[in-house]
């Protein structure tokens, strides 16, 4: 509840920074690292956002009845159009040390889309570790492959192209992937998983691997950056797969001993509500994960579950 | 018995030989499996002599099997086993094609005392501590693996690059683009020299760099003067029409003597098609005897049987000065280069630090140099390419050797790809466990460069790539997270350097060890929940 003490520093802050213009800015900096932080995060206006959040089934179970609740997989894919799946193929590691998007998801996604009559479906990510290494030990690039997929070389820079980012806070430009720029669908599909620095890496952070130079994002405020990339293209589809997230050593993980098993999966249009929950998934507040709170205050989506229209299921 | 045949059987045996070399040293996209480049290296005279040497190994076995060969029927070695050799064939014979016109070479009287300078001169530089440096700088099969690893399997991929729009518009989506990896101009120019030598030879000459600075020819030689079944000519068939003499590579047909000298002939058997009269024949020489006995203890010491010329001890004396004079010098600058350090790192205070980094197998600094001859088998096989090859890094006595560079890739860690293919135990074969806890190096953390402290943002690209938790993350002020560094838990494989955004120095720096040591391994419990996991929690 606000008092009226703090209504008259509101007032007198507000009128500060109206009349000392860019001067007060620096007097909050000495405080906390950004004004924008201090301000209580306002409400994105529009419709709610549709969370699917299914449990305690197998993953292609949950993602049908995920997308089942988001219209199904047509009111995403058209006859003839081409898409691109983004998953995270970040470590050479297998399936089961959970840092990279199980295969069945992806698999099953190619499938999905080929049988709505898309033309082509493409998957690709920057990985971390050497590509050809953790395409193949990451079980991905047999998955999408026997699905009908097209593997395409995250690590040719040929295929990136610079686009300015007018919108971006931090990241003003950036060499992104031809496929995110060309395919007429794009679909994110991340593993959840703890992160050393971000805390979260989910959907939201998965978009690192769309970009050339990640290097320029971890120097000039991580964090910011990852909303940044929102203002270029969203995602129409996003799905996290939470069957055993990584809880620490993160992103890159140990052994199979850093994954707890959740049995979950998340899906929404919205890529800032189904980072939200994810965070949530992972015992945090939503805006404790900064970009998740960057992104909600940007107007780039929604962290607010609360407003948002989850439809919970569980698979017995 | 067809007189071609064996001829015939040897070109089969060099095509093969020199198809695998070649094949697992341009291997851009990782087809041939390590075991190839492994096996086919064992028959080869230097791995197989730096095997016995330091302990057996298949190819130690290999070696002494080439020297019975080699006392059987000469330097078959040279023809049919050493890709070097076969090389020169081709340019020799693509030269000839050029010229339209067939190349006569006559008999040459041999070089003895170059040709003994060249093998003496290795083996004096070989026992003075710089046994790599000399064993790589000359044996055939190293430059050849240099050769195709650091000019051809680049060129190679730079053809493939340019091909791949076209293969993948025509719908071929198995091709993509490689990164070339070229090494730095310094040791580009070496190998690009020692081709223009040996093709400039070979095109002029035949087998001449054969038969006058390869030392394994000379070794060789030595041992086939006293082959027990060698060529000769039948002096009552020959009617010294010149046939065989066009056909000799080796210019070592002497018609005026009727003789062939052995310790210069390759066993490459064309003159025995070539001549008509079956004036060129297989004898067993041993039947005279007394050089039997002498040929035995020659293969037993590895010397030659005449005592050394006064000439030969000033070149030795002269090769021994040099190579003291040299290292002291060497061992000064790596003194000085320490003490200069600004930001001292852990190993630089302790001492063990060492100037370059060599890969995990290879146990020293010390050791590797001693046995690695440089062949690259290991820097064509690395999928990361995070080994190239060294210029000055270890210093003039590492020249050409394999080391780790963190600017561009690090060591992946569920790979030992290096240790498989090493044919001489320079790096010994390791399994993913004992890798997963060599320390080939420390990283040294430097806080007041790192992002998160600089720029008061996250960052921690260190800690995300550290594949042994040696760099984690703690809360920092404003919801920030700090790397932080147990170096115990360190094995240097440069992924936190590799990944780290600092410019122009890193804010994380691995130091190499000169002695690898072992890193402890974090063991963990299985992680708890962080919410109860049985419903959401939304």
């Amino acid at each position: 509840m606000k008092t009226r003490r703090d209504f008259v520093k509101t007032s007198l802050a507000l009128g500060a920074t109206l009349s000392l213009a860019g001067n007060l800015n620096s007097l909050f900096a000495a405080e906390t690292s950004s004004p924008a932080l201090t301000a209580t995060p306002s409400v994105p206006t529009g419709p709610k956002p549709v969370l699917a959040a299914i449990r305690d089934g197998d993953r292609v179970a949950m993602l049908d009845k995920a997308l089942s609740e988001l219209g199904g997989i047509q009111s995403f894919v058209k006859p003839g159009q081409t898409v691109v799946i983004k998953p995270n193929i970040g470590w050479n590691s297998p399936p089961e040390r959970g840092a990279n998007t199980h295969p069945s998801i992806i698999g099953h996604l190619v499938a999905l889309c080929l049988g709505a009559g898309a033309k082509s479906v493409s998957v690709f990510d920057n990985t971390c570790d050497q590509w050809r290494e953790t395409y193949v030990n990451s079980g991905i690039e047999k998955a999408a492959n026997d699905a009908g997929a097209i593997m395409v070389n995250g690590k040719d820079k040929t295929l990136y192209r610079e686009v300015q980012i007018p919108n971006g806070v931090k990241l003003k430009s950036a060499l992104i992937h031809s496929l995110v720029l060309d395919s007429d669908v794009f679909i994110n599909a991340p593993v959840l998983k703890h992160h050393g620095s971000t805390e979260m890496t989910a959907c939201m952070k998965n978009l690192m691997g769309i970009v050339w130079d990640r290097g320029y994002w971890h120097k000039n405020d991580l964090s910011q950056c990852i909303a940044d990339i929102l203002t270029v293209r969203k995602p129409a589809l996003n799905v996290i797969d939470a069957y055993h997230p990584m809880v620490r050593n993160g992103p890159r993980g140990k052994t199979v001993d850093d994954c707890v098993e959740m049995r979950t999966l998340l899906a929404s249009t919205d890529i800032v509500t189904v980072d939200a929950a994810a965070a949530k998934l992972l015992g945090h507040a939503p805006s404790d994960i900064t970009h998740v709170r960057i992104a909600h205050e940007m107007k780039l989506g929604r962290m607010d579950l609360e407003n948002a229209d989850v439809r919970r299921h569980r698979l017995t | 018995m067809p007189r071609n045949l064996l001829k015939n059987a040897r070109v089969v045996l060099a095509a093969l030989t020199f198809a695998g070399f070649t094949l697992a040293l341009v291997d851009f996209r990782g087809f041939v499996p390590a075991p190839l480049g492994h096996v086919l290296a064992q028959s080869q005279f230097v791995p197989g002599l730096v095997s016995l040497l330091v302990g057996g190994g298949l190819a130690a076995i290999f070696f002494l099997l080439g020297l019975v060969v080699a006392l059987a029927i000469g330097r078959l070695y040279c023809s049919a086993l050493c890709p070097l050799g076969v090389l020169q064939d081709a340019i020799a014979r693509i030269s000839s094609w050029l010229r339209r016109k067939k190349q006569f070479l006559p008999y040459a009287k041999p070089f003895t005392k170059l040709r003994q300078s060249f093998l003496w001169g290795t083996v004096v530089v070989a026992l003075t501590g710089w046994s790599g440096f000399a064993l790589a700088l000359l044996d055939p099969y190293s430059n050849f693996g240099r050769i195709v690893s650091v000019l051809a399997r680049p060129l190679l991929t730079v053809a493939n690059n340019s091909i791949v729009g076209i293969a993948n518009a025509a719908g071929l989506q198995s091709f993509y683009r490689v990164d070339p990896a070229w090494a730095s101009l310094g040791v580009l120019l070496l190998p690009a020299l020692f081709l223009t030598l040996v093709a400039v030879m070979s095109a002029l000459r035949g087998r001449l760099y054969c038969n006058t600075l390869c030392p394994v020819g000379t070794a060789l030689g030595l041992v086939s003067r006293f082959a027990a079944f060698r060529i000769g000519i039948n002096k009552t068939n020959c009617t010294k029409c010149g046939d065989c003499l066009r056909s000799c590579k080796a210019q070592c047909i002497d018609l005026r003597t009727g003789t062939i000298d052995a310790s210069r002939c390759v066993a490459c058997y064309n003159c025995i098609g070539a001549c008509d009269e079956q004036g060129i024949h297989h004898h067993f020489s041993w039947k005279k005897t007394p050089s039997r006995n002498s040929s035995k203890s020659e293969v037993g010491r590895g010397v030659p049987a005449e005592p050394p010329s006064p000439d030969r001890r000033a070149f030795l004396a002269s090769v021994a000065s040099g190579i003291v004079a040299s290292s002291a010098v060497l061992t000064h600058a790596r003194a000085e280069t320490a003490s200069t350090a600004n930001d001292t790192p852990m190993l630089v205070k302790k001492g063990e630090a060492s100037r370059a980094i060599c890969p995990p197998g290879s146990h020293s600094i010390d050791q590797f140099l001693d046995r690695c001859t440089a062949c690259h088998l290991c820097i064509s096989a690395c999928p990361t390419h995070v080994l190239q090859p060294a210029f000055l890094d270890y210093g003039l006595e590492g020249l050409l050797r394999p080391k780790l560079e963190y600017a561009k890739a690090y060591c992946l860690f569920e790979c030992t790809r290096c240790s498989e293919v090493c044919p001489d135990g320079a790096i010994s074969l390791l399994d993913l466990a004992t890798k997963s806890v060599t320390q080939i190096g420390v990283a040294d953390f430097y806080q007041s460069r790192c992002v998160v402290e600089v720029n008061g943002t996250d960052c921690a690209a260190c800690s995300e790539h550290c594949p042994t938790k040696a760099v984690t993350t703690r809360p920092y002020h404003d919801h920030l997270r700090l790397p932080v560094l147990d170096q115990n838990l360190c094995i240097g494989c440069g992924a936190c350097e590799y990944a780290c955004p600092v410019k122009p120095v890193k804010a994380i720096l691995v130091t190499g060890r000169h002695t690898h040591g072992k890193a402890d391994k974090l063991v963990e419990k299985k992680a708890a929940a962080p919410t109860s996991t049985g419903d959401f929690p939304f």
